[in-house]
């Protein structure tokens, strides 16, 4: 059995999990949580770039917390420059 | 005239043996209801965009201005001119109009919460800030803390006019409730001011909807309290009160705090803590 194909055979280990708390956001409501998610996401890659490892952890808590349409949304708004809030770092 | 309808209402005990007013048929009530209801409708029809809505609305608006003024005109002879306003009366109409007043207060409080509701916890939307993203208030300590004075020193002149009447000094009573009313008139037109310079309108975000709605809400009470003030000094003028029997003008003046408490809770809210 060649190494390429022992690899092939280990299952490919998978996380899953949603964003853990977050002290600035004790609420049920995690509206406001998403919203800096995102936010925090968006300032880190402007000031790091997409590739930016740590980034990843305010986008997996934006993914996580916000629905699929209000990402499409917020997207939307950010090309449109009428995101209502700054994401310069 | 006067003497002899003094005389009426001194002889009163001797052929009624109560103290209330019994109206008699008026034809009011009945087409208050019907130009209040062409308001209504004309409002609605303006709103949706109808054909002629806004013509209604106005003919609705002037409709009730006048069965109001004609109403108004009834009450004002039965009290001068026939004498049915006994105490009994008197403090019956300053019981309702204090009701009246206290019905005011909630929708005040209406508006008020609105407002919190809106800017202490503000929603993503906007970019959870207050005022939003985007949008620049009105400076407080401009014309708004120049109109929270002109209000103030207006409750203190009608107070100089009230205290005036009451003590027989028709020269202080004429010129206290005089000023009163147009200090009331500087205040309007610096809000009229403020609305065509501010830079934001009513659609602009809840932020522009509440700040009209609210200030909006209490320049009308403030241009209803100027008339209120102004039938009252006409009737000080035309020796309609006395220092005991002046229960519209008392009625005016509550009015008048009223609207002025009303504008220091929104100078203090709505201008200062919010901008």
């Amino acid at each position: 059995m060649s190494a390429d194909a022992k690899a092939q055979e280990q299952p490919v280990k998978r996380v899953l999990q949603t964003v853990g708390f977050d002290a600035r956001f004790p609420n049920q409501n995690q509206t406001k949580h998403c919203f800096q998610s995102y936010i925090d996401y968006h300032k880190c890659i402007n000031a790091k770039g997409e590739d930016f490892a740590p980034c990843k952890q305010f986008s997996r808590a934006y993914k996580s917390l916000c629905p699929n349409d209000w990402i499409s949304r917020f997207d939307e708004q950010r090309e449109a420059g009428t995101f209502p809030a700054s994401l310069e770092p | 005239m006067i003497n002899f309808n003094n005389q009426i209402a001194s002889q009163r005990g001797k052929f009624q043996a109560f103290p209330f007013h019994l109206v008699e048929q008026s034809p009011w009530p009945l087409a208050t209801s019907f130009t209040l209801l062409t308001m209504a409708l004309g409002a609605v029809a303006y709103f949706q965009g109808f054909p002629f809505g806004g013509e209604l609305l106005l003919l609705g608006f002037v409709l009730t201005a006048s069965v109001m003024i004609l109403w108004f005109k009834d009450i004002v002879i039965e009290r001068t001119y026939l004498g049915d306003h006994t105490s009994q009366v008197q403090s019956g109409i300053s019981l309702g109009f204090i009701l009246f007043v206290l019905s005011e207060v909630m929708a005040f409080l209406s508006v008020f919460w609105a407002f919190f509701h809106s800017s202490l916890a503000p929603t993503i939307e906007i970019g959870g800030t207050w005022p939003p993203v985007g949008i620049e208030s009105v400076d407080a300590f401009a014309i708004p803390l120049l109109n929270t004075i002109l209000l103030l020193s207006s409750g203190a002149f009608v107070t100089w006019g009230h205290h005036a009447l009451i003590k027989g000094d028709r020269f202080g009573a004429i010129v206290g409730t005089f000023i009163t009313i147009i200090l009331a008139l500087i205040f309007t037109g610096l809000q009229a001011f403020e609305y065509m310079e501010a830079p934001f309108s009513f659609a602009d975000s809840v932020f522009g909807t509440v700040f009209y709605a609210s200030t909006g809400l209490h320049g009308l009470h403030v241009i209803v309290g100027t008339i209120f003030l102004t039938v009252a000094f006409i009737r000080i003028v035309q020796y309609h009160y006395t220092d005991s029997h002046h229960a519209g003008f008392e009625s005016a003046i509550l009015y008048w705090h009223f609207v002025d408490v009303v504008w220091i809770f929104l100078y203090i809210f709505v201008y200062v803590w919010a901008s």
